[in-house]
């Protein structure tokens, strides 16, 4: 197993490769990747027919943009998990605007998908670093990322008012970089 | 919105959980500015942590065969600029056939204009060949194809305009037929408002139609799973 800086710049590189057309790179990327992406999809969406559909768009957007990735603005991974997150929270956009259900229900069904992803996090550090934060801040954290919920949605559901759930979220944000931010540190040198 | 304003949002949007007004606003503002690029990198750092850390389900192996195959180049496919769409005619033929017949590898770049000012001076050298042939594909959807081939260099071109989007995962695939079983010789979906050409290889003296049907993406069928929507004589 590299180092992770070595991971990164190995991973940059794959990217890279992917901006030129390089199929067997693409091929790589995949095999880095598509369990992370489908994965995370899954825990959103709770479909899998909708998660694979997700994986395929991120994919294929990976192909075509992969030439515009700045290795200065961030990791290869990273990069592509923001990609994977946007295209899983639009297929959840989508899959409320089809569901018939109440909006009460349908926000509930969000409120379980957002504390099932909670509970369910394998990763121990992730999951110390959740446990750490003030259960509201948990709380709009999760709803945002694995609910796929705006913020205005997070404050009607959580009955507070906008600013609130705004700051919520980014004491939160800023608090999760703070306990996790020790491993970049290392990372970075 | 100021810096300070659109520096504050940066976490929800790493989140993507800003309302697509806003999304816009932090995206321009991210363009100027290094100290929030700097910001997002290890924001997004956090977020890539929330999505990784979420119980890992390995997706079913046929998944891996569509990702790739669904960016595979279409090499045999070359999509015209807008403007050509006027003068398809004998200088499409043309170019179908020199460039068919130089066997130029058509990756996802030759839309250069290099590329295809190189492939227009190949054309006017061919375009004096004589032996050209058209024929006119019709039936029950509105569209223009044709087939233009040259039987004695065994190499032509599908010609395609204004044939609408077959729909979600199917393809138009090409059969060329000389007696009861109709051979595959290629597939393609139509690109909006540009024309397409599709080269084709065959000794086209041996078949006496070219037919299109709609078939399941993205590889087609083996032979035809519906009734051809266009047709014609070879």
């Amino acid at each position: 197993m590299a180092e992770p800086r070595e991971q990164e710049a190995l991973e940059a590189g794959i990217l890279a490769r992917v901006g030129r057309a390089d199929m067997t790179a693409f091929e790589g990327l995949y095999d880095r990747y598509g369990r992370s992406v489908f994965s995370l999809a899954l825990t959103m969406l709770r479909d899998a027919e909708a998660a694979q559909e997700v994986v395929q768009e991120v994919f294929l957007d990976v192909w075509r943009t992969a030439r515009a990735f700045d290795p200065g603005r961030g990791s290869a991974r990273s990069w592509i998990l923001a990609l994977a997150h946007h295209k899983a929270v639009d297929a959840v956009r989508r899959q409320r605007l089809r569901t018939t259900e109440p909006l009460d229900e349908g926000m509930a069904n969000h409120q379980d998908v957002a504390e099932l992803a909670v509970a369910g996090i394998a990763r121990g550090r992730v999951r110390a670093a959740l446990e750490a934060l003030p259960a509201e801040q948990r709380e709009a954290i999760a709803l945002a990322y694995y609910g796929g919920l705006t913020q205005r949605e997070i404050a009607e559901r959580m009955r507070i008012p906008l600013g609130t759930a705004k700051t919520r979220m980014r004491d939160g944000m800023l608090r999760l970089r703070g306990i996790l931010g020790a491993h970049y540190e290392e990372t970075e040198r | 919105m100021t810096h300070e304003e659109l520096r504050d949002l940066l976490p929800a949007y790493a989140l993507d959980a800003l309302a697509p007004d806003e999304a816009r606003a932090v995206e321009a503002h991210l363009a100027t500015c290094a100290e929030c690029q700097a910001e997002l990198r290890g924001l997004r750092q956090v977020a890539a942590e929330l999505g990784t850390g979420v119980p890992v389900v390995t997706p079913p192996a046929a998944l891996r065969r569509q990702v790739i195959e669904a960016a595979r180049p279409r090499a045999r496919v070359i999509i015209l600029p807008q403007r050509w769409g006027l003068a398809l005619g004998a200088a499409a033929v043309a170019v179908i056939i020199a460039l068919a017949g130089l066997g130029v590898a058509l990756d996802r770049r030759l839309a250069a204009v290099q590329e295809r000012l190189a492939a227009q001076e190949q054309t006017l050298a061919l375009l004096a060949s004589p032996s050209a042939k058209t024929a006119v594909l019709a039936g029950t959807v509105p569209g223009n194809v044709r087939l233009v081939y040259d039987p004695e260099r065994r190499q032509g071109a599908l010609v395609v305009s204004d044939l609408r989007d077959p729909g979600a995962n199917l393809v138009y695939q090409v059969w060329l037929i000389a007696g009861q079983q109709p051979e595959s010789a290629g597939i393609f979906r139509p690109s909006p408002g540009r024309p397409l050409i599709i080269p084709l290889s065959a000794d086209f003296l041996r078949y006496r139609l070219v037919a299109i049907s709609i078939e399941p993406g993205p590889r087609g069928s083996p032979q035809p799973t519906t009734t051809p929507i266009l047709s014609g004589t070879i």
